[in-house]
């Protein structure tokens, strides 16, 4: 039995979609209900869905062997996985943005800077490590484009996809901090425990990414 | 109850009776079985100046539970087994002669940075093996591992195995540097396959680099080592696939091997390995039950040098998994309770007697020292599991 933690929300749907394609039979996951367990005896495969942020969480305790999840919420939890595959979908970038006016080195120059954001983490590691200034974070849970709008923050670090959110509001990507895309997260002792299981579901996935990001191209 | 903190610190647990009993047992079982192999227990004091985990950073001081002494210095709980060891074998035990065999069995007290459901004081019990080189040594360590694993009751045991040094002459073989091979380890650790990619590309390497990086990440198995050994130049490297070998055959003798798989890609989170390297998994319990390898540079920080390996096993959490696979009996009371009518003469002498000829035979008694009636007495052996009461109310021994 494989217990595989889903985002809820469009990143599972893509999931299920992907997993169906390498062969695996999903009926039990898109049954339309409100259980949080997914369970289907037949094929040995149990679903949670999971908030986001919480998927990293059951893997690496082991609730789940594996899961779905965006390269930012990897980033902002710091747990200790594996991150075996790329999935090709859900892309976007975790971006500092801003007023237009602080592109091009004007954002160095405001000292003690206030960053809005939803990644408290990835916030503190980029300025921190990368840039080597300390910033005064303010933890944010939502509409964070409003904060430097209105004089609570001066940036915000937060994923961008098409930028038409920022743009609407008159702001910009100021810098790139990563690019982001779905993963397939395994726990570290489910992978040496259920290998038999869980290395030939990550090579079948592998190559249906393949085929996918060749259609892509062509 | 307002503000009182009348519970237990976050990330710290009482031990139950049952559990508790099952934990001292597991215990036992496993100071017998390091001193049958000629390792002598030591304790440490539990609270170690802070500079022995920080100052060559073998642990990170966010990790520690720092205190200061009267004097204003730092000190820490004990964080784990091996660096107070080490300590102990380069200062008080500096002219010793080695090898030196020790072990130990004790609370180690860890900030978790993941915080929530993950333990931060916990019991592990370890030995190391100080002053010896050599891929027998080596495996010496693993086997007592997988033998302590199965003492305690851990059927449903892997053990994987890596080598430090492998990726140390991988990274010169093709030429990285520092920052390229120190994300490229990252990456590794955490099979990463995108990062990895990226990281080889932007440090030159071609494809088939790129491929075998790959594959130290994703692979696992005893076949790989071949593949690796036809592609190896380096001398480091070599050598640390030659001590895999060495340790695979041995344990082979020993009986281990359906225990046993290689895996070049796992790196540790302690930072002091410098050989072999491995850990040890059983199902239900999303963490290695086992951590263990080889440190030849650590005891001569403290002032003498000498090769080490070591290993420990969380005894806590190998005991949490143990409960989830249903393998802990369940907890059962005292065998017999005796009780006694107090007002009648020669009763309490009786019981006694009686209550000493069953502890004799081996069974636990509870000699009922509270006066409880003969329904009371019955009414409590239920409620707690106890097999057998017995109530004396007569001078002459009487049992009912």
């Amino acid at each position: 039995m494989l217990t595989i933690a889903l985002s809820k929300g469009r990143l599972a749907d893509q999931a299920i979609e992907l997993l169906e394609k390498a062969g695996y039979d999903c009926t039990a996951a898109k049954e339309k209900s409100r259980k949080l367990i997914l369970e289907d005896p037949k094929t040995g495969l149990r679903f949670i869905l999971a908030k986001p942020a919480d998927v990293p969480t059951y893997v690496e305790y082991g609730a789940a062997d594996l899961g779905v999840v965006g390269k930012d919420t990897l980033l902002e939890e710091g747990r200790q996985l594996y991150e075996v595959l790329d999935l090709g979908f859900g892309r976007c970038r975790m971006c500092v943005a801003g007023p237009k006016e602080l592109k091009d080195g004007a954002l160095d120059r405001i000292p003690n800077k206030r960053v809005g954001t939803k990644y408290p983490n990835i916030t503190r590691a980029y300025f921190e490590g990368v840039k080597k200034e300390s910033v005064e974070i303010i933890k944010l849970n939502g509409s964070v484009e409003l904060a430097p709008l209105i004089g609570l923050s001066e940036v915000i670090v937060d994923i961008v996809e098409s930028g038409r959110t920022l743009f609407e509001n008159g702001l910009d990507v100021i810098e790139t901090i990563a690019d982001i895309s779905a993963r397939v997260v395994v726990n570290r002792v489910s992978m040496n425990m259920k290998s038999d299981e869980i290395r030939p579901m990550i090579e079948k996935l592998r190559e249906q990414v393949e085929i996918m990001n060749a259609q892509k191209e062509a | 109850m307002g503000n009182n903190k009348y519970y237990t610190p976050d990330g710290f647990n009482d031990t139950l009776p049952g559990i508790c009993a099952f934990k001292k047992d597991a215990e036992s079982k496993l100071r017998r079985l390091f001193s049958l192999h000629g390792y002598s227990e030591i304790e440490t004091p539990g609270i170690e100046y802070c500079d022995i985990y920080t100052k060559p950073s073998f642990v990170k001081e966010e990790e520690l539970y720092k205190m200061v002494d009267q004097k204003g210095r730092l000190i820490c709980a004990r964080y784990d087994g091996t660096i107070p060891a080490a300590r102990f074998a380069a200062t008080l035990y500096k002219d010793e002669p080695l090898p030196l065999r020790l072990s130990y069995i004790e609370n180690m007290y860890r900030f978790n940075q993941s915080g929530g459901g993950k333990q931060s004081g916990f019991t592990q019990a370890g030995v190391e093996l100080m002053g010896a080189a050599g891929s027998d040594s080596d495996a010496e360590v693993i086997a007592l591992a997988i033998r302590s694993a199965l003492e305690i009751g851990v059927e449903d045991l892997q053990i994987s195995i890596g080598q430090t040094k492998f990726f140390e002459g991988l990274a010169r073989q093709y030429g990285l540097d520092g920052e390229s091979s120190d994300k490229l380890r990252t990456a590794i650790a955490a099979k990463d396959s995108v990062m990895i990619e990226r990281t080889a590309k932007e440090a030159g390497l071609g494809e088939d680099e790129a491929t075998m990086l790959r594959m130290l990440s994703e692979g696992a198995g005893n076949d790989m080592l071949d593949e690796f050994d036809s592609k190896i130049t380096d001398d480091t490297a070599r050598d640390a696939l030659l001590n895999i070998r060495e340790i695979l055959n041995v344990l082979d003798e020993y009986g281990y091997s359906k225990y046993v798989t290689v895996d070049l890609g796992i790196v540790s989170s302690e930072g002091y390995y410098t050989g072999m390297i491995f850990k040890g998994f059983t199902y239900e319990v999303g963490f290695p039950i086992i951590s263990g390898g080889r440190y030849d540079n650590t005891v001569g920080v403290f002032g003498r040098e000498m090769s080490c390996v070591g290993f420990s096993l969380g005894l806590s959490l190998a005991i949490t998994a143990l409960g989830r696979q249903e393998r802990i009996p369940e907890y059962k009371g005292p065998d017999v309770i005796i009780g006694y009518e107090g007002a009648i003469p020669g009763t309490r002498a009786a019981a006694l007697a009686l209550a000493e000829k069953f502890r004799t035979e081996g069974s636990t008694v509870i000699l009922d020292s509270s006066h409880m009636s003969e329904e009371e007495l019955d009414e409590y052996a239920a409620s707690r599991q106890i097999a057998a009461t017995f109530y004396i109310n007569m001078a002459e021994e009487g049992e009912e």
